[in-house]
């Protein structure tokens, strides 16, 4: 089974789809069958990054019935070992996918034959977004260091938390739980995801149990890119801190990168940054990056969208 | 899980193990004020007002605590009834000799104390209602200050770093310990600095109106 990396979080233009032709680009050197698929269907860019300027095929032949397999839709890059579903010439966006169209992608997906795929989810937190980050127990966030793009990730972690246990509900389950954690909570509780956990506990301990247990197995990584020279370098391990101490989240620091001037040059010449300009601190954090990726497996959650 | 941070013991709000020394300590706190105070981008957007509030006043007693010995053995002895904890053996502030080498120093934060910004917190002093009220009620003492001090979420080490006035002189101070104030000399001084370092003035009048009311309270007690 491919190891699955959904990617996103922070703002646009954090670096996500930078950052996901990168590491596609190291791992495939590494010898490892990799795939990145483009999700971020309203801005999708990634083939412009890999260097496939006009796509024959793309994800909404797939979704529009065009291509019946979506092994069918992926294409080739330039880079051995690398590639890609294009998400290019799309008029939807991935949050209004309606449902059946999203589970039969994420059954897709989840059955490629692919040593890595990765996924660029784009900045939203619709909960389509939501659902393709629950499609692996790993994920890895991307934020600048800004404010908005930090407020960004904690959202997105929060989110996460809540659509997750949403998933083990039906529609009316879920608004009579609402209605149970308001009576014992107070207004407002019903977005504290401590009070929902607790109440579940026990309305439906088997749920609860459950849910811990995947809340356990999560292993998110942050990444910190565009650090420049004066920003405080402990920031990454910070942010991770704050999110494991009040949110519950394990959420791994998982490397800056460094900002430079040259990737807005090399992206522009449409060539590899990490080749154009090998011997940079970017590239240098890069490679570290994605060391650390290709050293940790990632499980599929169980999906239950059969 | 959210956790309460309420419901943390000293030890893990300042992410120390329990035989911590005390410049571990010292450093573990100044790494959690980096977080948790006003304007960390870390924090900004997680907390309202008061929830941060409430986790620098925890933080700063779980310091206040733990760097006084005394303080600190009678709190290890409840964590170690409670199970916590195991009962230690007197552990003495030179139980072993602190290697350099030993503090998990975080990256990139220099320990140097931070400089608040002085214009926003005197905007803060000037709109707050219960500062004003404080200022004008019949006594200025220990516990006025603190008040005043909280309302701006000033930690007391951050004003300790900038007064270089001792922190437990400004913690006896704080909590009218008043046989263990310093000498009177420089007790006016230190109030007047303490009151500098947080914006508020005429520090020269109130320094003196604390110092009036401790003559007071010294007769009557
Ligand atoms: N480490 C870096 N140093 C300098 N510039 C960078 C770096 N990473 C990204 N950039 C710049 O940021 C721009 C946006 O990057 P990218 O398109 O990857 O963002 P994104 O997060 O995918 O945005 P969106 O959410 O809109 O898809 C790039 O064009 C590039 O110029
Ligand atoms: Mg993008």
């Amino acid at each position: 089974m491919a190891h699955i990396w959904p990617i996103g979080g922070g703002k646009g233009g954090s670096g996500k789809s930078f950052l996901t032709s990168s590491l596609g680009r190291l791992l495939a050197a590494m010898g490892k069958k990799t795939l990145l698929v483009d999700l971020d269907l309203g801005s999708a860019n990634l083939h412009t990054l890999l260097d496939v300027p006009y796509p024959e095929k793309s994800f909404s032949d797939f979704i529009r019935r065009k291509i019946p397999r979506l092994e069918d839709v992926v294409l080739s890059t330039p880079v051995p070992n690398l590639y890609i579903i294009s998400g290019a010439h799309d008029t939807l966006d991935i949050a209004n996918l309606p449902y059946e169209q999203k589970s039969k992608t994420l059954r897709a997906i989840a059955r490629l034959d692919y040593d890595w795929i990765m996924l660029d989810l784009g900045a939203g937190t619709s909960f389509n977004t939501l659902d393709f980050f629950l499609i692996s127990q790993n994920s890895i966030f991307v934020t600048t260091p800004e404010p908005t793009s930090i407020e960004n990730v904690y959202r997105l972690v929060r989110s996460i938390y809540f659509r997750r246990i949403r998933q083990y509900f039906t529609a009316t389950e879920f608004k009579a739980l609402e209605q149970e954690v308001t009576r014992k909570f107070g207004e407002g509780s019903f977005n504290k995801p401590d009070c929902i956990i607790q109440t579940i506990k026990t309305t439906h301990p088997d749920k609860g149990e459950l849910l811990e247990s995947d809340f356990n197995s999560f292993k998110f990584k942050l990444v910190l890119n565009q650090l420049r020279r004066h920003d405080n370098i402990a920031l990454g391990a910070q942010i991770c801190k704050i999110i494991e101490k009040h949110l519950g989240f394990h959420i791994e620091f998982a490397g800056n990168v460094a900002f430079d001037d040259r990737v807005h040059d090399a992206i522009c010449q449409r060539v590899s940054f990490l080749e154009r300009y090998p011997y940079t601190r970017t590239a240098y954090d890069l490679r570290e990056l994605s060391k650390n990726i290709a050293q940790s497996g990632s499980q599929q959650l169980l999906l239950r969208y059969s | 899980m959210k956790k309460d941070f309420a419901k943390l013991n000293y030890y893990e709000m300042l992410d120390i193990g329990p035989d911590a020394a005390f410049f571990e300590i010292r450093h573990a706190y100044n790494a959690a004020l980096q977080i948790y105070e006003a304007d960390s981008m870390v924090s900004y957007s997680l907390f309202s007002t008061e929830e941060r509030r409430k986790i620098l006043e925890l933080l700063e007693r779980a310091y206040l605590t733990l760097i006084n010995a005394q303080e600190r053995k009678k709190y290890d002895a409840e964590l170690a009834q409670a199970g916590i904890i195991p009962a230690t053996t007197d552990k003495g502030p030179h139980r072993r000799p602190a290697c350099i080498y030993d503090v998990k120093r975080q990256t990139g934060t220099t320990g140097l104390p931070k400089k608040t910004n002085k214009s926003i917190l005197r905007e803060s002093v000037g709109k707050n209602k219960k500062i004003s009220e404080i200022l004008s009620g019949p006594d200025i003492n220990g516990a006025a200050l603190k008040s005043i001090r909280n309302e701006l979420g000033i930690p007391l080490e951050r004003i300790a770093q900038e007064t270089r006035v001792r922190l437990d002189y400004l913690n006896c101070i704080e909590e009218d310990k008043i046989d263990r104030l310093p000498a009177a000399a420089f007790l006016k001084g230190f109030i007047k600095a303490y009151l500098k370092s947080l914006c508020v003035e005429p520090a020269d009048d109130i320094s003196t109106r604390y110092m009036q009311w401790l003559e007071r309270a010294r007769k009557s007690g």
